[in-house]
């Protein structure tokens, strides 16, 4: 196996016997999102029109979103609390590459806690999830997948110079969710705030999975909406690649990892 | 004197200890970001029912005292229990039980600067509530406003020590911090009426303080007076002792098993 694959299914194994060790972690992850979600649902209870998609999906959405955000930052605090992080920065390996691991297992916990939303939705509120177009659903579901991640991964690399990650990781929750739209259109925001929205992957994203679950035959919307996602995606991951390094170096160079 | 001194004391330790992971600059921002991205959020839902026809536009005012009210809860329901989880985590919890000092005050203290941080909280959204949203103050009986404020927050801080007081008895407070605090989104009427949730959960929303709490403070907004909205206030009230005389019980009973089974921490 390759060494950078090596060290990325490290770091999602440990942070999987993490999360089995003490699995009631993920109840901070889901319950905002699921909070979201029923209080939406109840206020479009008696309208008329796609809420029901809006609610769900953007519930789902923000679920990848809470948990890749609390993942990312309790990444490096939990290393920080245990006395671990300098050993974890002190290897060869690159930082970037351990983190990028815990960001796949995140990843997964996110897509699990979106089907769980889904459900939850579809069993207490009755809410139809018939899906048009099955593929390019779930196509757009892991690109937005990614997105989040690659989202998460930028605000990882600050973190790791903050020892208050957690309270950054409770501020951004709630930001994102009102820029991105993920429970209404974005038009609705003041127009100022549409340059922040649309340099969010998740925006596009979540337009995407409307998209693909509204109709059969997709517009090209949707693929503008899949193309700029990308896009943003993989400029995430240059500046993530970027802001690790130089993280790395100046935690390095000033020795006060543990401290900071 | 003695028992004063020790209300106070805890009361302000309490506050300085979060600074231990907390930089003063990250606590004026959480301030500032958090209640206006929780009341945005729910406000553009809303308008979104609103510019489809599916709402009046009384919804963004509803929403936004109602959130606004609620923003109380990250003071007076996840810091309170923080205070539990730090105790646990920074190994301070044998120090403040080996302290002779009197239990009553060292526990009820400790909530207490977070009563007036959350109605610094409530404020902030007030504002942001009249000058992004519109909703009109203009009929408000200031007096009436400032006691529902304060009461509310003191009695979810009550609620908070309940919780607290609780999770003494579990490796990791900081779950419940986080299921408390947003669960009161749905129970306590602060984006729909309470009647609108399934018969069968209504009940719930009366134990919280917060649900007499939000709905007292839009009628002294819309002008009531503290007499009209003193009923409201009294059942808070009454809430919130129960939720400070349960949390204490739980305290010391959680304070008489670590003794007596020397397990302190991992009790």
């Amino acid at each position: 196996m390759p060494q950078t694959l090596r060290v990325i299914y490290s770091a999602f194994r440990m942070a999987m016997l993490h999360w089995m060790a003490d699995p009631q972690w993920v109840i901070p992850n889901v319950i905002a999102p699921f909070v979201f979600t029923f209080v939406a649902l109840t206020l479009f209870k008696e309208a008329t029109g796609p809420f029901g998609l809006y609610a769900v999906l953007g519930g789902g959405m923000m679920g990848m979103w809470g948990n890749t955000l609390y993942s990312s930052g309790f990444a490096i605090s939990f290393e920080k609390w245990q006395g671990t992080l300098e050993e974890v920065v002190a290897t060869p390996s690159n930082l970037l590459h351990v983190i990028a691991g815990k960001s796949v297992s995140n990843a997964l916990f996110g897509l699990v806690n979106m089907m769980a939303i889904l459900l939850i939705a579809s069993l207490v509120f009755r809410v139809s999830l018939d899906v048009a177009n099955p593929v390019l659903f779930a196509l757009s579901l892991v690109l937005t997948l990614l997105s989040v991640s690659a989202l998460g991964l930028i605000f990882a690399s600050a973190f790791v110079l903050t020892r208050s990650a957690q309270v950054f990781t409770n501020g951004l929750e709630f930001p994102i969710y009102v820029i991105s739209g993920s429970m209404f259109p974005i038009g609705l925001l003041p127009f100022w705030v549409h340059p922040a929205s649309y340099i969010l992957g998740p925006t596009w994203g979540i337009e995407a999975i409307r998209i693909a679950a509204g109709q059969e035959n997709v517009s090209l919307t949707f693929w503008i909406n899949v193309s700029v996602m990308l896009l943003i995606t993989l400029a995430y991951v240059a500046i993530a690649a970027f802001l690790f390094k130089k993280v790395e170096t100046k935690s390095r160079r000033d020795g006060t990892l543990g401290q900071a | 004197m003695s028992l004063l001194r020790i209300f106070f004391s805890s009361a302000v330790f309490s506050f300085k200890a979060q600074f231990s992971w907390l930089y003063p600059p990250m606590w004026l921002a959480m301030k500032l970001v958090m209640p206006l991205s929780q009341m945005s959020f729910f406000v553009f839902v809303g308008q979104f029912l609103i510019t489809t026809g599916n709402a009046s536009v009384d919804i963004v005012a509803y929403i936004a005292i109602g959130n606004a009210m609620t923003v109380l809860s990250w003071n007076t329901i996840f810091s309170v229990i923080n205070i539990t989880s730090h105790d646990k985590w920074d190994g301070t919890l044998p120090l403040v039980l080996a302290t002779p000092a009197h239990r009553l005050p060292l526990f009820v203290g400790r909530a207490m600067i977070h009563v007036f941080d959350g109605m610094l909280s409530v404020a902030i959204s007030f504002v942001y509530a009249v000058f992004l949203f519109g909703v009109n103050f203009g009929n408000t009986d200031i007096l009436a406003l400032i006691v529902v404020v304060f009461l509310t927050a003191f009695t979810m801080a009550g609620f908070g020590l309940l919780i607290g007081g609780f999770s003494f008895y579990f490796r990791n407070p900081l779950v419940f911090a986080n299921i408390f605090t947003f669960v009161l989104l749905i129970f306590c009427g602060a984006n729909f009426p309470v009647h609108d949730l399934p018969q069968p959960i209504q009940f719930i929303s009366y134990i919280f303080p917060l649900t007499y709490g939000i709905d007292a403070g839009r009628k002294a907004i819309a002008g009531a007076t503290l007499i009209d909205i003193a009923p409201l206030l009294g059942q808070m009230l009454i809430v919130g002792f129960i939720s400070i005389v349960l949390g204490y019980v739980f305290f010391r009973s959680f304070e008489h098993v670590a003794r007596k089974t020397g397990r302190l921490e991992a009790v």
